[in-house]
């Protein structure tokens, strides 16, 4: 059976370094690369820092679930929340080479999520919406 | 941050639109959610024995009543099915002898507005126990659970006696095999999860232990655990100016409902108003808001 841990917070940004002690942790546990781990941080923020801003908006905020595991050589991560879903569809790339005056704000979040994790699912039910990526590790050999 | 942002207005459907539901629904898509109101327009037999799922086994074993036929050893009927044809709702009590008005268990279930199912009322007491008339006043109005009108003299003796606000009677300590139950049920309806508002801090307490989120509510449950704390404002405020605010009171959490249900959370801004919570079936969400506190 897969190893699997899980952490259940309210939805507010000072939640995010819990969040992200939780991954190290977990990760550690398993002697993942530090790069993966904090590519792994990184997606975890990201999008959870968008759940706190955005689907939770004008809400009293909810739950936030962030659930780990690893597989056989890959890290899932799955972050549930009930707030009001949306799509993680990347419609266009962000420009990251233009100078800075001439980039729209925001819109880096997913971009980093797709550039680092190696799959993205997002699935939003009458259960809560729930965002799924994987990131593949080397095995130790 | 995330740029684009697409909000859903309106739930998706998730269930065919038809007023009846034929047995050919059943053999189809089994992952398809069935809600209520198309079990309510199933004849009496089958509803009947989709609904008996909900009513545990071992509780009626309690009380001497046949789990098949929901009649005691002198054959009286001691549970009652309501599942009009065209509610989107169900409601199941059961009682303990001749005193229909007396029950031990209700459980009160209604399709709601996003493809889901609200649990609107759930109690299960012990028909045995001290009664206490916290849900009617002085006046003899409804109290509805203490939330319009108030006994306090009521009240302070249920406090006394170890009940939490809303409650009348002392309970069975049955939460987990109904909740088991209800799940079961609404795994049958391929639903993918419940939800409910808890009445009281204890029966947020409660549904946490058994597995809910929150929707709405999160945060405020963090905050009033935090105010309890010593030097906290809710701490501060348990001055025994009456007898819900006893200075004790933020060492339980039966102690912090009976404050809150005195308004005490209006010395931080707040209000006991528009928590939700919700459970997924088959999966336990291990919030936990007020850690290392007992009942």
């Amino acid at each position: 059976m897969a190893s699997r841990f899980q952490i259940t917070r309210a939805a507010e940004l000072e939640s995010l370094p819990i969040f992200r002690e939780f991954i190290t942790e977990c990760c550690r546990r398993y002697q993942i690369p530090e790069e993966i781990i904090l590519d792994v941080k990184l997606a975890v923020d990201e999008a959870c820092t968008n759940i706190i801003m955005h689907g939770y908006k004008g809400m009293d905020p909810g739950s936030i679930i962030l659930s780990f595991r690893i597989e056989a050589g890959r890290i899932l991560v799955e972050i549930t929340d009930f707030g009001h879903c949306f799509e993680p569809v990347m419609t266009t790339i962000p420009d990251v080479e233009a100078p800075l005056e001439e980039r729209e704000p925001g819109g880096l979040g997913l971009f980093l999520i797709y550039q680092t994790m190696d799959y993205i699912d997002y699935e939003a039910s009458a259960a809560g919406n729930c965002l799924t990526f994987t990131k593949n590790f080397p095995k130790r050999s | 941050m995330f740029k684009r942002l697409k909000v859903k207005a309106e739930p998706s459907l998730v269930t065919s639109e038809v007023p009846n539901l034929s047995i050919s629904q059943f053999i189809g898509d089994a992952s398809l959610p069935v809600t209520l109101r198309v079990v309510n327009s199933l004849p009496e037999n089958p509803k009947l024995r989709l609904y008996r799922t909900l009513v545990p086994v071992q509780l009626l074993a309690d009380f001497d009543i046949n789990p098949r036929t929901w009649l005691n050893s002198d054959k009286q009927p001691q549970v009652r099915l309501e599942a009009e044809n065209g509610s989107n709702k169900v409601k199941i009590s059961a009682w303990h002898g001749e005193d229909e008005s007396e029950t031990f268990f209700y459980l009160e279930l209604a399709d709601n507005a996003y493809n889901g199912i609200d649990l609107n009322f759930l109690i299960v007491s012990n028909p045995f126990a001290d009664r206490f008339f916290t849900d009617i006043d002085e006046q003899g109005r409804a109290t509805f659970f203490g939330t319009v009108h108030r006994n306090l003299a009521e009240e302070e003796k249920a406090m006394l006696a170890g009940l939490a606000p809303g409650q009348v009677r002392l309970g069975l300590r049955s939460s987990q095999i109904v909740f088991t139950h209800i799940e079961i049920f609404l795994i049958m309806m391929a639903q993918h999860a419940y939800f409910l508002e808890p009445l009281s801090y204890v029966s947020a307490w409660i549904f946490e232990k058994r597995g809910f989120a929150y929707i709405k509510g999160h945060q405020l449950m963090d905050s009033i655990h935090g105010e309890f704390q010593p030097g906290g404002e809710l701490f501060r405020a348990l001055d025994g100016s009456t007898p819900f605010r006893r200075p004790e009171a933020w060492r339980t959490v039966r102690g912090r409902a009976w404050a809150i249900q005195d308004g005490i959370l209006e010395v931080i801004g707040k209000k006991w108003d528009g928590l939700r919570m919700i459970k997924q079936v088959g999966k336990h969400a291990g919030v936990n808001t007020i850690p290392g506190v007992e009942y």
